[in-house]
């Protein structure tokens, strides 16, 4: 009887063993090589936020314009990526010389109703699409990309924007 | 007799449709009580309209929330929004900021409702109501005003203040800063709800 324990306890601690082993290995070779975009990482001493300015034909009302644009100056600020974000119109941002230029452009907006959302679910959810560009100083477009902040279920209508501007800071985030 | 009765008992313990019908009552009456408690506290004020005189010329309205925009003042902060000589200042109770008349490049004025029972307390109250009986404390509402405020700071920088005003407040504000020399465009109202695209 001790025997045959022994044996079960070898066999099975044989089996754990080589499948640790094999389950390593293969994490290890699933690994990905060195990232590709690590290398393409953007750099800027200084980014100034341009404002949000909707293609004609789309109406977004102004409290949610200035609510982005203000919401991605504070997340921008909290990546502590950039040594000082600039504002649209701030005469000093002229003196940066690798200033990167961020543009907001709204593509859609639906207003939704906070009441809607709570009492169905469903229903009622406010989204706002913009399409997010970094520039150089003379145009030149570094990196674009379409984000959309949304509000589904408990929030006001603004936090849309909140949730766009964490967008945009997890861009930031990953391209600088 | 003493078997017949004990029998009866049994019986209405076991139906299964009576303690659904109970658990309903409950709830209904859980919500009831709820609803009725925040209403004479009176911290909500439950499908209200604003009962000040919408022209009223007051220089300063308390509990006012200014929702981002402000230097050095949390987002969502609660205050008093005063109108002086100067221009617009905002206080909480720990600290005060303003903003110049002769720095503001526009004003907008749009409407918007607020839940009564909103924020992470309301959220765990309202959630907390069995059988979604939360939903129904959700249906009110009360209408407000948001004030936002476009203005420049000393380097030339645009910055945008947004407030949230009883409603009939925020039109008078904007109108006594306009009569100071704040500078306004003509805007175009909004009021689709439906999705816009270009």
């Amino acid at each position: 009887m001790k025997c045959v324990t022994r044996t079960t306890f070898s066999l099975i601690f044989a089996i754990a063993a080589s499948s640790a082993v094999f389950l390593v290995a293969s994490s290890l070779l699933a690994q990905p090589g060195p990232r590709e975009d690590a290398a393409q990482k953007l750099s800027a001493s200084a980014i100034q936020v341009e404002r949000t300015d909707p293609p004609e034909g789309l109406v977004i009302p102004e409290d949610f314009r200035v609510s982005t644009y203000e919401n991605v100056i504070l997340q921008l600020e909290k990546t502590k990526k950039f040594q000082h974000v600039y504002r649209s119109g701030d005469r000093t941002a002229a003196n940066v010389s690798d200033l990167v230029i961020l543009r907001l452009i709204p593509q859609a907006f639906k207003e939704g109703s906070q009441k809607k959302r709570e009492v169905s679910t469903v229903s009622g959810s406010t989204r706002i699409k913009v399409k997010v560009q970094f520039t150089t100083r003379d145009g030149r477009v570094l990196l674009e990309k379409d984000l959309e902040g949304k509000v589904r279920f408990y929030g006001e209508n603004l936090r849309a924007t909140y949730d766009f501007s964490k967008k945009v800071a997890a861009v930031v985030n990953d391209s600088f | 007799m003493r078997t017949c009765g004990a029998q009866l008992n049994q019986r209405s313990s076991s139906y299964p449709g009576q303690k659904v019908l109970w658990s309903w009552w409950l709830a209904v009456w859980f919500a009831f009580v709820i609803v009725v408690i925040l209403a004479a506290t009176g911290a909500p004020a439950f499908g209200r309209q604003a009962t000040a005189p919408p022209a009223a010329q007051t220089n300063s309205i308390a509990s006012v929330t200014c929702v981002i925009g402000l230097e050095d003042i949390k987002t969502d902060a609660k205050g008093t929004l005063s109108l002086l000589p100067t221009g617009l200042e905002f206080a909480t109770e720990k600290k005060k900021t303003g903003i110049a008349t002769a720095s503001i490049t526009d004003i907008f004025v749009g409407n918007q409702s607020r839940q009564d029972v909103s924020g992470a307390g309301g959220t765990v109250i309202k959630m907390g109501i069995p059988y979604g009986g939360g939903r129904l404390v959700s249906l009110f509402s009360h209408k407000v005003e948001v004030l936002t405020v476009e203005y420049e700071d000393s380097n030339g920088g645009f910055h945008g203040a947004i407030f949230v005003l009883p409603q009939g407040q925020a039109t008078s504000f904007k109108n006594q800063l306009v009569a100071q020399g704040a500078k306004v465009s003509t805007h175009v109202e909004s009021s689709t709800v439906e999705e816009q695209k270009p």
